[in-house]
């Protein structure tokens, strides 16, 4: 597993997050290193979505701040992958176009996007599916469609947000071995948002725990403990522990 | 037919070029409306453009501010009546808050009765409405032909230098604003061109005209295109194409050139909805 450099590249100092009228997470703490992969994890409606619209600039927090280095703060090297794109199906978009839509605002050259969108598709496993019709794509291919559309941006910031939802096991194991290797490979910050914790178990450095409008954040091997897990996600918890015990291979090392 | 049409065009040749500058233009727009699917959008923006000319004639009769017995308030109250719909029913969607869908429908229907309501002891003003609804444009002016060729214009090298980026923002919002565009500047430059555009061409050309030249090309062309970029192409073409032809007949059989117009427009979807559903047969 790829060791981070530590050097914060995003974070959260003190921040009150959610909406007017309706707060969803308070005293949110937390720093995300350059080349850490990152797991958010939470029951539904804890607040794991309103953590990454303020990390991604899309909410800003009611108190406290987000903090962003100054190389990430344009957005530039951002790539996201949403839970699902749902514009209307009678639209007419082809898998290229759909994923050089990812390239606006983007840092790269005209001549270069040619180049990264072969090579998102080819990472995203598309590659000869560039004319189909995005629509006469299976679930999975879609995920993968979003995630290609990520990387067109040669992003060094992964955003993902409960991306393997609705995915059967075979598309998510190659959609998650994907994202893992443009962690390796690329030395991609990586931002994940689930609710299995048995991928976290397998693939996170880091691990924030969100719940009952709280957050607790820190290294894998320290959050994936039963207490905290009881803690987060009340008795089911101590099954998920067991769970990602069994999930996390003995020769990892975070 | 043509003969006898480019004699007319002494008498009426502004009132040809503002109506096919209109629906060019708003044939381009169109595309951000359909690429949301928000079609009913655009009878709303339009309805409450004429809600705004109703509210601005009824000022004139009832206050003694001179300065608000000018076209340019009429105009100015129809502008601002379409942009603050297309800026409200455009709001993203959050838990608790009313569907843009809804808003639109209520917009929609108080744009419809108010204008009534307010100006049914005011026969000017009535007829006034009326002439809306109607969609007639033979009373388009030099200064109607100026105004939407800028503005057209102005669309045209706009959507050249952001195409991409509106296609993003239609289709996607939430990945658009996580990849740097600024969602609340962006939504009220759409809403502005939206309703700056609906707002005076619901003054020159009419409800009718106005809402279908909005929807019928681009609907047309998310049949006929593959993706949605080349939607900004073929919809400003099946405008225009439809308004050209559409005009030479109207003047021939005598027939209203705006009805005219919107009835090629939805031959055209239909002819397209065909067309799309013979390329499905063959692709099976």
């Amino acid at each position: 597993m790829r060791s981070s450099s530590g050097e914060t590249i995003l974070g959260v100092e003190g921040a009150r997050l959610g909406y007017p009228g309706a707060v969803v997470l308070e005293n949110v703490d937390l720093s995300v290193g350059r080349g850490e992969f990152w797991f958010v994890i939470g029951p539904n409606g804890s607040g794991k979505t309103t953590l990454l619209r303020a990390l991604l600039g899309l909410l800003d927090p009611l108190d406290g701040r987000v903090v962003r280095d100054p190389r990430f703060a344009a957005r530039t090297r951002t790539g996201f992958v949403p839970q699902q794109c749902s514009f209307s199906q009678a639209l007419p978009t082809t898998v290229r176009e759909f994923v050089s839509l990812g390239v606006i605002g983007g840092d790269r050259g005209r001549s270069e996007r040619a180049q990264d969108l072969a090579w998102a598709l080819d990472r995203a496993k598309l590659q000869g599916m560039e004319g189909l019709d995005y629509w006469s794509l299976s679930g999975g291919q879609r995920q993968r469609a979003l995630i290609a559309r990520a990387l067109v941006r040669r992003p060094s910031l992964l955003v993902l947000d409960e991306p393997t939802e609705g995915m059967d096991i075979g598309s998510r194991a190659v959609f998650l071995e994907t994202v893992d290797s443009l962690h390796e490979e690329e030395g991609s910050t990586v931002l994940f948002v689930t609710h299995h914790i048995e991928i976290a178990a397998r693939y996170a450095t880091h691990v924030a725990l969100v719940f009952d409008g709280c957050l607790m954040a820190g290294r894998r091997e320290e959050m994936l403990q039963p207490e905290k897990l009881e803690r987060a996600f009340g008795e089911r918890g101590v099954a998920f522990a067991d769970l990602s015990a069994s999930a996390s291979s003995p020769g990892d090392d975070a | 037919m043509i003969e006898s049409f480019v004699d007319s065009w002494g008498l009426f040749g502004d009132t040809y070029l503002a109506g096919w500058a209109v629906a060019t233009l708003l044939s381009l727009i169109g595309v951000w409306v359909v690429a949301r699917d928000q079609i009913f959008l655009g009878a709303a923006v339009s309805q409450a453009s004429t809600l705004g000319t109703a509210l601005a004639i009824w000022l004139q009769g009832v206050t003694v501010i001179h300065a608000f017995e000018t076209d340019a308030v009429t105009f100015l109250f129809a502008v601002v009546a379409s942009f603050l719909t297309a800026l409200v029913s455009t709001r993203p969607s959050r838990p608790g808050r009313e569907s843009a869908e809804a808003i639109t429908g209520w917009v929609f229907l108080a744009g419809s009765t108010i204008p009534m309501l307010l100006l049914s002891s005011d026969p000017h003003g009535l007829e006034e409405v009326h002439r809306i609804l109607f969609s007639s444009i033979l009373g388009a002016s030099r200064t109607d032909v100026w105004l939407f060729g800028f503005l057209l214009v102005f669309s045209v090298v706009g959507v050249a230098w952001l195409r991409d980026s509106i296609v993003l923002y239609a289709m996607d919002p939430e990945m658009a604003g996580a990849v740097g565009l600024r969602l609340p500047v962006w939504r009220v430059g759409m809403a502005a061109w939206l309703g700056v555009t609906v707002g005076l061409s619901i003054h020159s050309a009419g409800m009718i005209y106005t809402f279908g030249c909005l929807v019928l090309p681009a609907m047309a062309a998310r049949k006929i295109c593959r993706e949605v970029r080349p939607m900004f192409v073929v919809a400003p073409a099946i405008g225009l194409g439809t308004a050209a032809l559409a005009f030479l007949l109207a003047h021939g059989v005598d027939m209203p050139p705006a009805q005219m117009a919107v009835a090629f427009q939805c031959a055209v979807l239909a002819l397209a909805w065909g067309w799309s559903w013979l390329r499905s047969r063959v692709a099976a």
